[in-house]
Order: structure tokens, then sequence, then C-alpha cells
């Protein structure tokens, strides 16, 4: 198991990796056949507040992942839903939604003996451009590398990467990616956060 | 893994193997990765050297095992430190005061033992959270409503033990003086039961507080000199009716008969929810989200020195008809009766010329479901995370990030006491560079006066933390030197809290002294918190 040292450590190495490391990291398939097992999500969450989730929502839906929509508050999510099936066995959820969902649902998924194994900061930067700080499974990080070219497109492209997060999770890095120019219609006045909760992977 | 203070490496191994014994080794946390989990996330220190954590952690799921932990602790030494659910966020989290302890955490223990529907009260365990308990209400169909603070994913007992508060009737709301018996794990490992709960098989545990001689629970509130395993509360029965009503006044001026009418009616019982202040005219020029946008005008206003005390506000406010100030008060009970206690309130009200009336909610109750979606929850005895979604969004912090602690002294309920505190503190701001909001109101959660809650925002910047902790700290003085406490405070702050008890030389603090080191010889219990040290610890910092 990793310390979060280790964990630390690691984030700092990969935010040293010039932009051309990254971008031919990112040519590497990540969920080739036999690639990584993906963790079954129970419910992928968006927040229809916010045209970037509610994108998010659709891409997810269209994969065929079961989706949810939320207002900001997850209360009903949670007692309605969520406090049932994850009091039969920890289920993995993703989500993108704005902080106060994830602050919530992280905390209540730790009693669960579950974490945060991917999160990502989508910020808005200077320019029009979307700024994404991701935390995550190495394999993920180098598939978001093409987030850099996404557009208004990237919070679909989110939701592919976390349909695709692997169950086995061995190394996890750090990294920042830009979005240049994305159209204002597609960048939402609050940070977004896009995550993956799943259970804990103890070697 | 790090080590308690004053704690050799062997003893701890040891006090760790043992505590596994106990409780299972999957109960016992000592990964860098699990003990993380007990940082507080709204940590005034977050990221410095001087970050209150924890070493490791223990979950006990019974009485027995927190009898057992308690005696190992006591025999190596181990400072442990007691958290229920340990969401009180704001106010210090699941953070030990004493950095370097082992979190006793009590989640696990999360049985709800008895709830009786005719005398409407539960026993419950300390990990039962505000959800378990609504949940086993509402599945067995009782009618009974549970007074939830906000957010409500604490527990009760935490909730009660830091003195936290709610929103229902009085009698309710003190989250504390609801409270009705409880068992204590003592330092020593003993089980001792408060109230009737002391005369072995007592059938009024829950019904009658404080038992035959001395009443001792208090002193487990905000304290370190037990593990309470157990704790009744009186819940409130399921109401007939709900109805809110809104009185507006016209003048600065009439700030002062407004809290005092207010106040009237509710140590009188007319109003039974919980009251709140507010201004129609400083929200009509603040606070444009999702209304109309401000009028320049009163934004031009409000921008100068004292404008909230100043002739041209006033008369801004008569040319446009905005009132200054409202209060908004509800009612619990039978329809009938709620609509007469709003006639009789209303006519009080008009004692002040001019004022205004607005019919608020009004409903049969239980709530439909479509109602539910449109309340404010907690008011109706629903916990919530809603506040989350909005965050501690405030005029002078508009996108709060990394969670805050409360300042929250306690001041008179009198408008008088509101002008000045909104004086005193503003000027206190401006001198330390603080934002300084246009004013602000008072909450009455409690009965008979008024708290005033400012949240002090939390960055991950530490020099930013270290100016804000200076400035919370000064604010705290100053308070004091005023004659307003803190009624609770985060671990960072409790020993400057205590400090500003200082009647007779401190004499309140030694007496919680002498009681600590009688009842918890070896200071292993909670060490420091609300200011309260063992005398080992005492003596090391002198």
């Amino acid at each position: 198991m990793r310390s979060r040292r280790e964990f630390l450590q690691i984030g700092v190495a990969a935010l040293a990796l010039p932009i051309s490391a990254r971008a031919a990291m990112a040519s590497e398939p990540f969920a080739a056949a036999g690639g990584p097992t993906p963790v079954p999500l129970y419910k992928v969450i968006f927040d229809e507040r916010f045209a970037a989730s509610r994108a998010f929502g659709s891409e997810a839906k269209r994969l065929g992942l079961p989706v949810h929509a939320i207002k900001g508050d997850i209360t009903d999510l949670w007692f309605n839903d969520l406090y049932a099936r994850w009091k039969q066995s920890p289920a993995a959820i993703a989500g993108l939604t704005a902080h106060g969902a994830i602050f919530c649902l992280e905390r209540l998924a730790w009693d669960q003996r579950m974490r945060v194994v991917f999160r990502a900061d989508h910020t808005n930067g200077s320019g029009g451009s979307i700024e994404h700080a991701l935390s995550g499974p190495d394999g993920m990080l180098r598939e978001a590398a093409d987030l850099s070219s996404s557009g208004q497109d990237w919070s679909a492209r989110i939701a592919r990467l976390v349909a695709r997060c692997p169950v086995e999770r061995p190394q996890a890095s750090k990294a920042t990616i830009v979005t240049p120019m994305v159209n204002p219609a597609h960048r939402d006045s609050e940070p977004l956060i896009s995550w993956v909760i799943a259970p804990v992977n103890r070697t | 893994m790090k080590v308690p203070p004053g704690v050799s490496s062997g003893d701890f191994a040891e006090a760790i193997r043992q505590f596994e014994d106990a409780v299972g080794k999957e109960w016992v946390f000592t990964s860098d990765e699990d003990v993380a989990l007990y940082r507080d996330a709204y940590s005034p220190f977050w990221g410095e050297e001087d970050e209150l954590v924890a070493s490791a952690a223990v979950a006990p799921d019974s009485v027995e095992q927190v009898q057992k932990v308690v005696k190992i602790a006591n025999a190596y030494k181990i400072p442990i430190y007691t958290v229920s659910t340990g969401k009180n966020l704001g106010y210090g989290g699941s953070a030990p005061t004493y950095s370097g302890s082992v979190v006793l955490d009590l989640k696990r223990m999360n049985r709800i033992l008895e709830v009786d529907e005719k005398n409407a009260y539960a026993l419950v365990e300390p990990g039962v959270s505000y959800f378990d308990l609504y949940r086993y209400i509402q599945e067995k169909g009782l009618k009974l409503w549970i007074d939830v603070p906000d957010p409500g994913w604490g527990s009760p007992t935490g909730n009660s033990l830091d003195r936290g508060g709610g929103y229902l009737m009085p009698q309710f709301r003190n989250h504390f003086d609801a409270h009705c018996g409880m068992e204590v794990v003592l330092a020593n490992g003993e089980v001792m039961r408060t109230g009737m709960g002391a005369m072995p098989g007592a059938k009024t545990w829950q019904q009658y507080k404080s038992g035959f001689g001395p009443w001792i629970d208090g002193i487990f509130s905000q304290s370190n000199f037990g593990v309470v395993t157990k704790m009744g509360f009186w819940l409130m029965p399921e109401p007939d009716s709900y109805l809110s009503g809104t009185v507006m006044a016209p003048r600065h001026d009439d700030l002062s008969p407004l809290v005092e009418i207010m106040t009237n009616l509710e140590n009188t019982r007319v109003t039974s929810g919980m009251p709140f202040l507010g201004s129609p005219l400083l929200a009509r020029g603040l606070l444009a989200g999702g209304g109309p946008p401000p009028d320049p005008e009163l934004t031009a206003i409000l921008a100068k020195p004292d404008a909230v005390s100043s002739p041209e506000l006033q008369q801004y406010a008569e040319r446009k008809g905005t009132s200054y100030w409202s209060c908004t008060l509800s009612f619990y009970g039978p329809a009938k009766a709620n609509a007469a206690n709003w006639e009789f309130a209303k006519e009080k009200f008009s004692a002040i010329p001019g004022a205004k009336f607005m019919d608020g909610e009004s409903y049969k109750l239980p709530l439909t479901p479509e109602q539910r979606e449109q309340v404010h929850k907690p008011q109706f005895g629903i916990p919530s995370l809603a506040m989350f979604s909005i965050g501690a969004r405030s005029e002078t912090n508009p996108t709060p990030t990394n969670g805050h602690v409360w300042f929250s002294p306690i001041i008179p309920r009198t408008g008088e006491a509101i002008f000045e505190a909104n004086r005193v503190f503003s000027a206190a701001a401006r001198e330390m560079g603080l934002p300084v909001s246009t004013f602000s109101l008072p909450t009455c959660y409690w009965e008979r006066s008024f708290i005033f809650l400012f949240g002090f925002p939390i960055t991950h910047d530490i020099e930013t933390n270290k100016k804000n902790r200076a400035s919370f700290q000064r604010l705290v003085k100053i308070a004091a030197e005023h004659g307003w406490g803190e009624y609770r405070t985060a671990p960072a702050h409790q020993g400057a809290v205590m400090d500003t008890y200082s009647f007779n030389n401190h004499a309140l603090l030694r007496f919680h002294e002498t009681l600590k080191d009688a009842v918890d010889p070896n200071g292993i219990l909670s060490a420091g918190r609300y200011g309260i040290w063992p005398k080992h610890l005492r003596e090391a910092k002198s």
C-alpha cells in the first residue's frame, strides 16, 4: 500500500514532467484490450445547475452508466439511495460536481472503507481556458492529457475517463492540464470537481 | 507511525497491540492514510508543523470495549481523544486538542436502544447520527421529531456534548438541555449512569433528568472527565400544523422594541419555533443573488462608514418604503392555536408604529413530499446536508473553499447589544485589516440570549491562517472586554477562550482542573479539551 508521503512525492514528480513528455504518454492506450479492468460504477452523479456537469451526465448516460442528477445538495441521494446500497457493501461512484457534494460524499464514503481515488479540480483560467488539476491512477492521467485539445467537450471526455477508472491502482500521480479557449457557455461560474470514489485497495 | 508525546515507541506499540486485542485488528488505525482521515478539514493550522493531528485511532463497538481501551490507555499513559461521529466542522472535527493523541472513535457504537413514542424520548449510543435516528423514526412511523443542527450528519450525543443547537421549540433546540440521562465510562474504566439511571432497574431514566443528589451531567459536556457511551434525549411530538409570519419595522430605532417584543413572545411561549431577525433594507442593498439588482444609490449609502445608523439610510428607507428590520416567527401546534398566536403576536408588534405583517408558510403536518422540497428542512426536524451546497458564503467571503472556524460570542437579547456588538466588531475588524461586513444580525438558537456567528475563513496559505488565528484570539479578548463570551470554539482557540472565563483568578478553570486531576489522574482523556489540561501537562507548560 502506498503511503500518503509516497503519493505526494509521485505527485511532485508528475508535475515536473514537461508538456511534451505528457503528450507522448497520452498516446499510450489506456484501456486497450487486456488493459486494466474498470471499477464498476454504481452511480454517476452530475449537477444539473452547471452546463459542463450536464454534458458530463449526458455522456455518462450515453455510455450506459446509471446517472443521478442533483442540484447541489446530496442529501436525497445519500438518504434514499447510497445509505442502503453502502450498507450492503462498498460500491464505487463518480461525478462532476461542485465542492460541497464531493466534500460530503467523500466523508460519508470513508465510513464504508472507500476513498477518493481520482480527483480533478477544474477551474476557469485566463483567456477563456480551463485548468484541470488532476490526481489519480497513472493510466487515467496519461489518458487525460488529451484534455488539452478537448475544447468545450472537456467534461464529456472526463465522463469517459472516470468510466475507465481501474480497479487496480498501483501508481498514483498528479498533473495539470489546460484546455484553452472554452466557449463561455461551457464555463461555469463555480469551480467544478470530477472524482471517483471507490473501495480501498488493500495490498 | 507517529507516537504520542511522552510515550515511548515500545509502550505505544504494546498499547496498540492490546487495543487490537480489545476491539479487533481491523478497528485500530495506524497507517498514515487512515489516520489522515481524522484531520480537521477546517483546521486553522492546515499544513503547519503545529497542526493538531492524531497518532492513531481505535474504534470500539461496545461499552465493554471502551472500558478495555481506557484501561489500556491508563496502563501505558496513552492520551486518547473521544469523538462520536467527528463531524463538528468549524469547531474542530475529529482532530485532537493534544496533538498525537489516539482518537477514540465511537462511530461503531451506533445502536438506537429505545425510542418511546408516548413519552417522546430516545436512548442512543454516541455513533448514532441524526440521519440514523430520523430514519428509524420514519421507518417505524412514529409521530416524533428530532431537533437537528444544520448540517445534520453529526450525532445527537456529540452535538449535545459540544452544546450545539437546532431550530425547533426552545426546550429541544438547546441540544444539551434536551438530554435526559447518560452513561459514562470513567477514566478508570468504571461505568457510571447519571440521573435516574444511577438506580438499578430505574423506570424513568429518560423521563426525569436530575435523579437524586448533585446533578453532574453538565461536567461531561465541553470537557474531558469521561467517555459518554449512552445518552437519552427528549424528542418533540409531531405537531399538528406549522405557521410562520413576518413582522417588518420601518425605522432604524425599531430594532430594540422589535427584539423586546419578540423575546417576550418567545418567553411566554406564544411563538414556539426559532425566531429569525433580518433586514429587508440591507438585503435589498447587498444581496442581489436571485433577486433584482441592488439599487446603486443604496449600495453607495451602505458603502459609507456606520451606514446602518446614518440618517441618510433612514431617509432612503422612508422614501422607498423599504423596511429596516424584520422578524420571522414560527408556530408549531394546532392550526387554530397557531393562527391565534400569530394574531396575538401581530397585536403586540403593532405597538411599533408603521409595522407591517406578512403571512408566511402554513402547513398541515406531516409535510407532503413536494412541501419537503420547498422548506428549510431542519425547521421540520429533517436532517439535511444542503448547507454544503451553499457553503459559508457571506458578504465578506463570497467564495469559501476551505471551510471556516466559527467566532460565536453570546451577547444580550437586546437591540442595543446588537448595535454595540456591530460597532465593536466592525472597529476591531478595521483595526486588524479584516473584511468588515455592513451589519450583522445575531441568531436566536438559545433562549434569553443572542449568538453572533462569524465564519472565519480557513485558507491553505500558512501566513494567512497565522494572521487569522491571531485576529480570532484578539476578537475573543475584545468580546470578553465587553462582557461577551464564546459559547464554543475549535481546539485551536479553546485555551484562549477559557482564559476569558477568569472571574476570581480563574476560579472556574481551577475547579475544572481539580476535578480533572481527581477523576483522571493520568490525564489520558481528551487532554486540553475546552482548555482543561491534566496536571502533568499543566506542569510541562509552566
